[in-house]
C-alpha cells in the first residue's frame, strides 16, 4: 500500500447535541478501496460527507495530501462522490448528465486565463465513461429511462469523468436488488482497478465490505471499532460488536486461564491466542462453520439440536448448551432434539477483550427472529428528508 | 340521477355567467330581451377611457406584482425547504393563513398599515428635511400604485411557495451536493439544477398569482387609493347606476382571459406529466446542431431580449400611466359627459383620474382616513361649509379660474362660502319624489307617500343620513337644518315606524336607477336630474313621473373645490375652468340632466336640446331639470350642522339599523 492520500484527525461532529462522531482517526491511503461498514446512524455517511466538503466538522482536521482542507467547498476538491439514490439530474440526459462535470471545470490556459474544456474533448471523455460503463447508445437517453443499475452506472460515470483522486460511493447499491447488486460489486471492483483511484465507500452490508475492499473500517456509535483487511475482521474481530456485525458468530463468556488455553462452561479449551492477563475474563468467538459434530461422548461439549434450517448448502443447526444457544453450520443432518457433542480445533477459537458490547450479542436464543433482520438490513432504509443519516 | 344532478349543479354555476356573456352581444341596452347579435358593446368599450386605464393598470400591476412575487416567492420557498421540518411545517401554516383570510380583512389591515406608515413617514421626512439640506423627502405619501402593487405582491407570494414548495421536495436533496461536487458554487447549482427542477412549479406559480391578480378585486379597493383603478374596481364602479350591456362585455373578457390563464395551466401540466411519463426528451429551444459556447451566447442573448422586452412594456405601460401631468378627480357616480375628460386630455396634455364617491358622507370619511387622495372633489352645498370649517379646502385662484365669471349671481358667495373663496358651483338640482303611474292609484303630491303603509314593499327611501332624516323633517313640517333633538327624534320615528310596518324595498343611492327603471318599485325619493335619465330609459309599461312635494324640499348645489395640500392645485384650477365653461355645462347637462350654474348655458340649453335631437325639450321636463323660482321657494338648502347634531344624526342611523 502507498502513502497516505486523506488523513482525518480526531474529528468530532455532533447534530442538536447528539454526537455523531467522536474522535474519528483515519488514514486512507492512494488506491486503495477502503469501505466504512456500520449499521444505520454509526457515523459514517457523516464521514464520507466531511470528505466531500458537504459538512464541517465540529473539531479535528481533514488533511488532503498532507494539506488541511476542512473549509474548502467541495467544488474546489479533487474529490467526487456517488450518491445515494444517485442524484442524476433529471432534466438533463445522460450525455449532459456525465458532461455536466466537464462543463463546470475551468483551466488555467496560457496567460493565466481560464479556458472552458473544448467541446471536441468533453465529447472524447464523456464517449470513454459510455464505454467503460458499457451504456454506449445511451447518451440521448433521459435518466428515469433508465433501470436502476444503469442509473448507478451514468452516477458512477459522472463522477470519475471528472478523474478525481478520490472517488467516494455512498451506499451507491442499496436501492438495487440482490442480483443487481452482486454484478455492480464485481462491476464496481473493476471499474476501481480499471482507472487506479481510491475508492471510499459506505455501506452497511457486510458481505458487500468483505467483497469489494482493500480495507475495511468497522464503525459503531461514532466511534471506530477496527480498521483491517477483510480478512482481518473475520478472523481477528475486536470486540464483540465487530464479531456479531461481520458474519455470524457465537459469543461466549470465557475466562482465559493462560496464554493459548480459554475456559467455556467450566471446560478448557486450547486455542491459539495469548497476552491476556491469567485468569482475565474474555469473550470467545466461535465461527459456525468451525465446529464439527462428532457423537455426544466424544465433545467438548454437549447439547441438545433445537432446531435445524436447510441451506442449501449446508444446514444451520440451533444447539442448546446449558440455556445459552449456538448456531452451528454443518453439512451433517442432526434431528431436533437430539443430543450431539461438538468439536472445536483451537485455530477456531478467538478470543477478545471484554468491551462494552460484551453481553449484547452472540446468543441465538431468538434465531429466526435475528436470521430475518440480518436479512432485512440489506434493504435500504430511507434515511428521512430530515438532515443526513449519520 | 347522478348525472341529473351534476347537469343541475353545473347549470346552477355557470347560468349566471352564460347569461352574462350572452347579453353582451346583445345589440339593445336590455339585460332580459334579445334584440339582435352585435359586437356594439365590445366597439364601445374601444372608446371607453375609464375602462382601457383600468386594464392597463390591471395588467401593469399583474405583470410586475408576478413576477416579483414569483421571484421572492421561490426563493422563499426554498429557505422553507432548507429549514427542517418542524419549523418548515410550521413556516407553511403559517403560510397558508393569508390565503385562507378573507380578503376583506387582508384589504382593510393594509389600508390602516399602508395610512399608519405615511403618518410615521410623513413625521420623519419632515424632522428629516429639516435637519439636512442635501435631499428633500416627498413629506405626503398617498395611496396609489406603489401600495396596490405591494399590496398585489403581498398577497400573491404565498400562491407561489404553496406551488413551488411540493416541486422542492420532490426533488432529491443530493442534486445540490451532486451538483457542487462536480464543480457548481451554491448560486451556480441553484441556477443549473434547481431552477429546472422546480421551474413548472414557478411556472404554475406565477400563473396562478397573475390570476390573482387580475382577479383580484376586494384588496385592490382598499390599497390603490384614488389614482389607480384596477378593471374589477371600474367594473364595481359601473354596476352602481346600472348594469349596462358594456359591463356584459368587460366582465365577458375578464372572465374569458381567467379562464385562458387557467386552461393553459391545466394543460401545460397534464402535458408535462404526460411527457415525463412517457420519458421524451424535451425538445430544445435552439436546434441540436447549434452548440458549445455558441448556444450559450444564443440562449443568453435570448434571455436578454425576453428580459429587455419584459423592461420596455413595463416603462411603456409605467409611462402611459405615470409621466403626464394628472389631477385626481372625485366625483359622483355618472355625473360627468366623459368625452368632457378627453377633450380636457386632449387640450391640455393633463390625464384625469375620475373617480366617483357614493355620497357626501362616504367621501367625508374617505377624505378623513387618509385614504382619499384627490385634487378635485365635488361636494354638496353642506359638506363643504364642514370642510371649509374643518380647514380641508384649498381657497382657489380665481385668476387661473376666468370662466367663474359666467357663473349665475344666484349662485356666488351662497351660505356654504359666503365670500366665494373655496368653490365654483358644478351643477344644481331639487330632490322630489319619483314614482310609477302606473302603480299608484293617485298623483303624488306630499311626502306622505314615503310613509305610507299602501305602499308596503314598493317605496325605495335615501340610504344616508341627511337625505332620509330631510324627508321626514319636511313632512313634519320642520326645518330641514333643525339642531332641536325632539324635532329630530321625531323625525327618526317616523323613518323608523314606516320602515318597521314594511313601506321600504330598500335604503338606495344609485340602485335606484335599476328599480325604478325596471318598474321594481313605484315610488322613491331621489334627485330632479337622475329622474330624467330614468324616465328616459324606463322599462317598457313604466310611466315615471316627478314630484318636488308641496311640503317643500331641499335644493342642492354641487361645487367643485380643491383639497388642502393637493398634490396638482394647477392642473386641478385647469380643471375647474374648463368644466365651468358653457360649452362643458351644456355637454354635461345634456348629459345628466341638472340644471348648470352657468347662466348661459342655462338659458341657451332648449335651443342646444332642439339643435342636437331636431325637437324642442318639452317645458316639463326643462322645469323638473332647472326648477322655477316658485318651486324654489319651497326648498330649503343645507347648511352644516354643529358637530353634536350631526352626532345625533349618526346615532339615530345607527339605531335605525340601515
Amino acid at each position: 500500500m502507498s502513502k497516505e492520500l486523506i488523513c482525518l484527525r480526531n474529528l468530532c461532529m455532533a447534530f442538536d447535541d447528539e454526537t455523531v462522531l467522536d474522535s474519528i482517526n483515519l488514514d486512507i491511503h492512494d488506491k486503495e478501496f477502503l469501505t466504512l461498514l456500520g449499521p444505520s446512524g454509526c457515523g459514517k455517511t457523516t464521514t464520507l460527507r466531511i470528505i466531500g466538503g458537504f459538512a464541517t466538522p465540529m473539531s479535528g482536521d481533514v488533511l488532503f495530501d498532507g494539506v488541511r482542507i476542512n473549509d474548502l467547498p467541495p467544488y474546489r476538491r479533487q474529490i467526487n462522490t456517488v450518491f445515494q439514490k444517485y442524484a442524476l439530474f433529471p432534466h438533463l440526459n445522460v450525455f449532459e448528465n456525465i458532461a455536466f462535470g466537464l462543463r463546470m471545470q475551468r483551466r488555467s490556459a496560457s496567460g493565466g486565463r481560464a479556458e472552458r474544456i473544448p467541446e471536441a474533448e468533453i465529447r472524447d471523455r464523456v464517449m470513454e465513461m459510455l464505454e467503460i460503463i458499457s451504456l454506449k447508445g445511451f447518451e440521448r437517453r433521459r435518466p428515469d429511462a433508465l433501470s436502476g443499475g444503469q442509473q448507478q452506472r451514468v452516477a458512477i460515470a459522472r463522477a470519475l469523468v471528472n478523474r478525481p483522486k478520490v472517488l467516494l460511493l455512498d451506499e451507491p447499491l442499496a436501492a438495487l436488488d440482490l442480483k443487481l447488486r452482486k454484478d455492480m460489486q464485481i462491476e464496481l471492483k473493476r471499474i476501481q482497478q480499471q482507472v487506479g483511484i481510491t475508492f471510499v465507500y459506505v455501506t452497511h452490508d457486510q458481505e458487500e465490505a468483505l467483497t469489494m475492499s482493500d480495507t475495511i473500517v468497522v464503525m459503531d456509535k461514532g466511534s471506530i471499532q477496527q480498521i483491517g483487511t477483510p480478512e482481518d475482521i473475520y478472523n481477528e474481530p475486536e470486540n464483540a460488536f465487530v464479531a456479531d456485525f461481520i458474519g455470524e458468530s457465537n459469543i461466549i463468556d470465557g475466562l482465559m486461564i493462560r496464554d493459548n488455553l480459554v475456559q467455556m462452561y467450566g471446560r478448557q479449551f486450547p486455542c491459539l491466542d495469548g497476552g491476556f492477563a491469567e485468569n482475565e475474563p474474555v469473550d470467545v468467538v466461535i465461527r459456525p462453520e468451525d465446529i464439527d459434530i462428532v457423537p455426544e461422548e466424544q465433545g467438548q461439549l454437549a447439547g441438545t439440536v433445537t432446531n435445524v434450517t436447510f441451506k442449501g448448502m449446508q444446514y444451520d443447526i440451533i444447539v442448546d448448551f446449558r440455556g445459552f444457544k449456538w448456531l452451528i453450520q454443518t453439512t451433517d443432518h442432526s434431528p431436533v432434539g437430539a443430543r450431539i457433542g461438538i468439536k472445536i480445533d483451537p485455530d477456531g477459537i478467538h478470543v477478545m477483550k471484554k468491551s462494552a458490547y460484551s453481553g449484547m450479542f452472540g446468543d441465538y436464543s431468538s434465531f429466526s427472529d435475528e436470521y430475518d433482520e440480518l436479512d432485512s438490513a440489506a434493504v435500504p432504509e430511507d434515511p428521512g428528508e430530515d438532515g443526513h443519516e449519520s | 340521477m347522478n348525472r341529473v344532478f351534476m347537469a343541475l349543479v353545473f347549470l346552477f354555476l355557470y347560468a349566471p355567467i352564460l347569461v352574462l356573456i350572452v347579453f353582451s352581444f346583445n345589440a339593445g341596452s336590455s339585460n332580459s330581451v334579445w334584440t339582435g347579435f352585435s359586437f356594439g358593446w365590445y366597439r364601445e368599450l374601444l372608446h371607453n377611457r375609464l375602462i382601457l386605464r383600468s386594464i392597463y393598470t390591471t395588467l401593469l400591476v399583474s405583470l410586475l406584482a408576478t413576477v416579483i412575487a414569483t421571484a421572492a416567492g421561490t426563493f422563499a420557498a426554498i429557505g422553507f425547504f432548507a429549514l427542517r421540518r418542524r419549523q418548515r411545517n410550521l413556516l407553511n401554516t403559517v403560510n397558508n393563513i393569508p390565503m385562507m383570510n378573507a380578503d376583506i380583512v387582508t384589504g382593510v389591515a393594509m389600508c390602516l398599515f399602508f395610512v399608519a406608515f405615511f403618518g410615521l413617514w410623513g413625521r420623519f421626512s419632515l424632522w428629516f428635511n429639516g435637519v439636512q439640506s442635501l435631499v428633500t423627502l416627498p413629506t405626503r405619501l398617498t395611496l396609489g400604485f406603489g401600495t396596490l402593487l405591494i399590496a398585489h405582491v403581498a398577497f400573491n407570494i404565498p400562491y407561489v411557495i404553496l406551488s413551488v414548495g411540493p416541486r422542492l421536495r420532490q426533488m432529491d436533496r443530493n442534486l445540490v451536493d451532486a451538483a457542487m461536487d462536480l464543480g457548481c458554487t451554491w448560486m451556480q447549482a441553484f441556477w443549473k439544477v434547481i431552477l429546472p427542477e422546480i421551474k413548472p412549479g414557478i411556472v404554475s406559480g406565477a400563473l396562478t398569482a397573475f390570476t390573482m391578480s387580475v382577479d383580484d378585486f376586494i384588496i385592490s379597493y382598499f390599497t390603490a387609493g384614488s389614482s389607480s383603478s384596477t378593471l374589477a374596481m371600474t367594473i364595481y364602479g359601473m354596476t352602481k347606476k346600472r348594469v349596462t350591456p358594456e359591463i356584459n362585455a368587460v366582465s365577458t373578457l375578464l372572465f374569458v382571459s381567467v379562464l385562458l390563464l387557467l386552461t393553459v395551466n391545466n394543460l401545460r401540466e397534464s402535458w408535462l406529466e404526460r411527457r415525463r411519463a412517457m420519458g421524451i426528451e424535451r425538445r430544445p429551444l435552439l436546434p441540436e446542431r447549434i452548440s458549445g459556447p455558441r448556444r450559450a451566447w444564443l440562449r443568453r442573448g435570448l434571455a436578454a431580449a425576453g428580459a429587455a422586452c419584459f423592461v420596455a412594456t413595463v416603462a411603456f405601460l409605467t409611462g402611459a400611466t405615470n409621466a403626464q401631468p394628472t389631477v385626481n378627480v372625485c366625483s359622483w357616480g355618472e355625473y360627468i359627459d366623459e368625452d368632457l375628460i378627453t377633450q380636457f386630455e386632449e387640450e391640455t396634455g393633463i390625464a384625469v383620474n375620475y373617480q366617483t364617491a357614493e355620497s357626501n358622507e362616504a367621501l367625508y370619511s374617505l377624505l378623513k382616513s387618509g385614504a382619499g387622495d384627490y385634487d378635485v372633489i365635488v361636494p354638496s352645498d353642506y359638506m363643504i361649509s364642514q370642510l371649509i370649517e374643518e380647514g380641508m379646502l384649498e381657497p382657489l385662484d380665481y385668476g387661473n379660474i376666468p370662466n367663474f365669471s359666467l357663473i349665475d349671481d344666484r349662485f356666488k358667495n351662497l351660505s356654504y362660502d359666503p365670500e366665494n373663496l373655496y368653490t365654483v358651483p358644478y351643477t344644481w338640482g331639487t330632490v322630489g319624489i319619483i314614482y310609477n303611474r302606473a302603480a299608484v292609484e293617485e298623483p303624488i303630491t306630499s311626502w306622505s307617500a314615503m310613509f305610507d303603509e299602501r305602499y308596503a314593499g314598493e317605496v325605495l327611501m335615501f340610504r344616508n343620513s341627511r337625505d332620509a332624516i330631510a324627508i321626514a323633517l319636511s313632512y313634519l313640517g320642520y326645518s330641514l337644518n333643525t339642531t332641536d333633538p325632539l324635532q329630530l327624534r321625531e323625525a327618526y320615528q317616523l323613518l323608523a315606524d314606516a320602515k318597521s310596518k314594511g313601506v321600504y324595498q330598500a335604503f338606495v343611492m344609485d340602485e335606484i336607477f335599476q328599480k325604478m327603471e325596471g318598474g321594481n318599485a313605484a315610488i322613491g325619493a331621489y334627485y330632479a336630474g337622475d329622474y330624467l335619465s330614468m324616465a328616459e330609459n324606463a322599462a317598457e309599461g313604466v310611466d315615471l313621473a316627478f314630484v318636488v312635494p308641496e311640503e317643500g324640499s331641499n335644493w342642492f348645489m354641487d361645487a367643485m373645490c380643491v383639497l388642502k395640500d393637493a398634490p396638482h392645485k394647477a392642473e386641478a384650477e385647469a380643471w375647474i375652468n374648463f368644466i365651468a365653461s358653457t360649452e362643458a355645462n351644456l355637454a354635461n347637462m345634456d348629459f345628466i340632466w341638472y340644471a348648470s350654474p352657468n347662466a348661459q348655458a342655462l338659458a341657451e340649453y332648449p335651443a342646444y336640446y332642439e339643435e342636437l335631437y331636431e325637437e324642442p325639450l318639452p317645458e316639463e321636463t326643462y322645469e323638473i331639470m332647472a326648477a322655477p323660482q316658485e318651486v324654489l321657494d319651497r326648498c330649503e338648502a343645507y347648511v352644516s350642522l354643529p358637530p353634536e347634531t350631526r352626532a345625533l344624526y349618526n346615532a339615530l342611523w345607527t339605531e335605525l339599523g340601515i
